[in-house]
């Protein structure tokens, strides 16, 4: 059986998942714990993309790195080829997994009691350190939630993933694409034995996820 | 130790505060939403005035004038929330550690275990703020706050969650605690005796003003103004005309009736004919017993004669409501005084058959509150100057000249 395609949305939904979190804390921090001039703009503007359908969105994302907008031909003065790479997929899902994210974690970090960070300003900590002991820890279940959401979203993501990274055998073909049959002739067989694989794998790591969080509390 | 000037305006709210204090524990006393926890927030830096200056141990934290503005966590403020904000995640030990992030290693080691040994937390050390009882609460809130050997504690209403029984024996935790370590403390309440116990500074907020601040026995004996006495709870504010005043005596006028002061008649000089206020406390009106008229006639200084109009059931206190028989009107509705007399008393003088009394006032029971338009007085609170300053002020800074020359002339006085 060839493994690639599982392989592949594997580390793409992994590494998307990561980019997810790791821009989308300080976004979720942000709109969760901060009031600011442009608040509501910047919510509506993460939202936004979960309103579109993954094609649509793929769609924009092709035409917005294609070579002829001033983004795609800056990326191309810079020697980066987006279109039809892996690198591209990563990206796609991470765009369709930003919204999602930061919404769970930002509702999580409304739901932090606020007197306990002014409950550690008071302690001498900085206002990074009060993140990392107190809003985060505290917000953790929301986070852990919506790192989940951002994974499945990521690891579904067939359209997106489709128009943008395209589907070359082995370099780009993930699992939604096999199945979806596009690109290549249809292989039903090995479409329907990846996705069980996948869906096993996904709810294991659900499963286990989820028993963290009860931990935790 | 501790001079502060802050102001700040909300809509439909403005805190416009100035006291100083000297070590020890002080209680920012009034009523809920008169700006007491504001204060506290302005001091730990969790708000900021738009003006004023906050002057810690010769420290200044924040100075309008000259754009100082220390964050929190530089303030070196130990802060006891209300309701104690715990971090729910932590171990009792973990949250008596939380402040000792700058310590070494084995420095903060021993810090902790003598925080939980002298808190009495060492069997709970590992558990969660959930799993405490109240008390518990309360003592790692403390040693959380007072581990990093803060300059100051603040302490924002600590007490007022609780219930009765709870709350009078975590205050005496609280008393033994604040003096174990010698730590000067704000406290913010709206509770009387418990500032009463735990202070020994008052300083009288309302509506986010200062009425009143200074040692906690001067201003509960004199409160300076009428309104002082009625955010103190402070009942029977009456209002009369001098007669005239002699030395430390002063004689008035009330209802028709001549009553005596004594011990307050110098702090004011007050020529004949002049309104002033004063008040009676419940507790020292005394009904004249009938069967013994000998030795209280010989002074008949004092003798009010009325009628029990009203009483109310307080437990082991009953209130009764007393108007006096003479002229003008009644100083409340349907009644002049307050008498508060223990149940005993009443059981044995069988108030409940006989209405008419004769109730007597000790000279020195009657304490006189000058109105907050009068001039600043001996005894020198300087909230009555503040608010003598405040018709003057233009800006903080002349305030705090005007503050300054008031300081200067009470002392010459």
């Amino acid at each position: 059986m060839n493994l690639a395609p599982f392989w592949f949305s594997l580390e793409a939904a992994t590494l998307a998942t990561l980019l997810t979190v790791v821009t989308g804390l300080p976004v979720a921090w942000l709109l969760g714990r901060r009031r600011f001039p442009g608040h509501g703009l910047l919510e509506t503007a993460v939202v936004l993309p979960l309103v579109l359908p993954p094609t649509v969105l793929g769609y924009y994302m092709l035409v917005l790195i294609a070579q002829a907008t001033p983004l795609g031909a800056w990326l191309d003065r810079a020697g980066i080829t987006l279109q039809f790479t892996w690198q591209a997929a990563v990206l796609a899902a991470w765009l369709g997994a930003f919204g999602l994210f930061v919404r769970a974690a930002q509702s999580g970090f409304e739901l932090v009691d606020a007197g306990l960070e002014d409950a550690a300003r008071t302690l001498g900590r900085s206002e990074w350190s009060v993140f990392w002991s107190v809003t985060l820890p505290l917000g953790s279940r929301a986070v852990l939630a919506g790192t989940m959401v951002a994974f499945c979203r990521a690891i579904g993501d067939l359209g997106i993933t489709l128009l943008v990274a395209g589907s070359l055998p082995v370099q780009t073909q993930s699992m939604p694409l096999v199945f979806g049959g596009h690109g290549s002739p249809l292989q039903l067989d090995l479409a329907n034995q990846l996705l069980l694989l996948t869906l096993g794998l996904v709810a294991v790591l659900l499963f286990f996820v989820g028993r963290l969080a009860r931990v935790r509390r | 130790m501790l001079s502060i000037e802050l102001y700040r305006e909300f809509s439909g709210f403005t805190l416009d505060a100035q006291w100083d204090a000297a070590s020890g524990v002080v209680a920012l006393f009034g009523p809920t939403g008169a700006g007491k926890s504001l204060t506290l927030r302005c001091l730990a830096g969790l708000m900021s005035p738009q003006g004023g200056r906050i002057v810690v141990n010769g420290r200044t934290l924040y100075d309008s004038t000259h754009g100082v503005n220390h964050p929190t966590r530089d303030r070196r403020l130990g802060v006891v929330f209300q309701g104690y904000a715990l971090f729910p995640h932590l171990s009792v030990e973990e949250n008596i550690a939380y402040g000792l992030e700058r310590l070494r290693r084995k420095a903060r080691r021993a810090r902790i275990e003598e925080m939980l040994e002298r808190l009495a937390l060492g069997p709970v050390r590992h558990l969660r703020p959930a799993s405490l009882s109240g008390g518990q609460q309360q003592r790692v809130a403390l040693g959380r706050a007072l581990a990093a050997d803060p300059e100051l504690l603040l302490l924002d209403e600590p007490l007022a969650a609780l219930d009765s029984p709870l709350r009078r024996s975590l205050r005496d935790d609280l008393a033994a605690t604040i003096r174990g370590f010698g730590k000067s403390a704000i406290l913010v309440t709206h509770d009387l005796a418990e500032a009463c116990q735990l202070a020994d500074q008052l300083v009288v907020y309302d509506q986010g003003r200062v009425l009143q601040a200074g040692p906690k026995d001067l201003v509960l004996t004199r409160p300076a103004t009428p309104a002082v006495a009625s955010v103190l709870g402070i009942r029977n504010v009456l209002e009369g005309t001098v007669i005239d005043s002699s030395g430390d005596t002063l004689r008035l006028k009330w209802r028709g009736q001549e009553l005596v002061a004594e011990g307050a008649g110098r702090a004011m000089p007050l020529p004949p004919g002049s309104r002033v206020a004063f008040c009676i406390r419940p507790e020292h009106i005394t009904l004249m017993r009938k069967d013994r008229h000998g030795p209280a006639t010989a002074r008949q200084i004092n003798m009010l004669t009325g009628v029990i109009v009203d009483e109310v059931d307080l437990g082991a206190v009953s209130s009764l409501r007393f108007r006096v028989n003479g002229d003008g009107a009644d100083a409340s509705r349907g009644y002049d005084l307050e008498i508060e007399i223990s149940k005993l008393i009443y059981q044995k003088l069988c108030v409940h058959y006989d209405r008419n009394w004769t109730v007597s006032v000790q000279p020195g029971a009657v304490q006189l509150l000058p109105h907050p338009d009068s001039s600043p007085t001996l005894n020198g609170d300087l909230a009555s100057v503040a608010i003598a300053a405040r018709s003057y002020r233009t800006s903080l800074k002349n305030l705090r000249g005007y503050i300054t020359r008031s300081i200067g002339v009470y002392r010459e006085l």
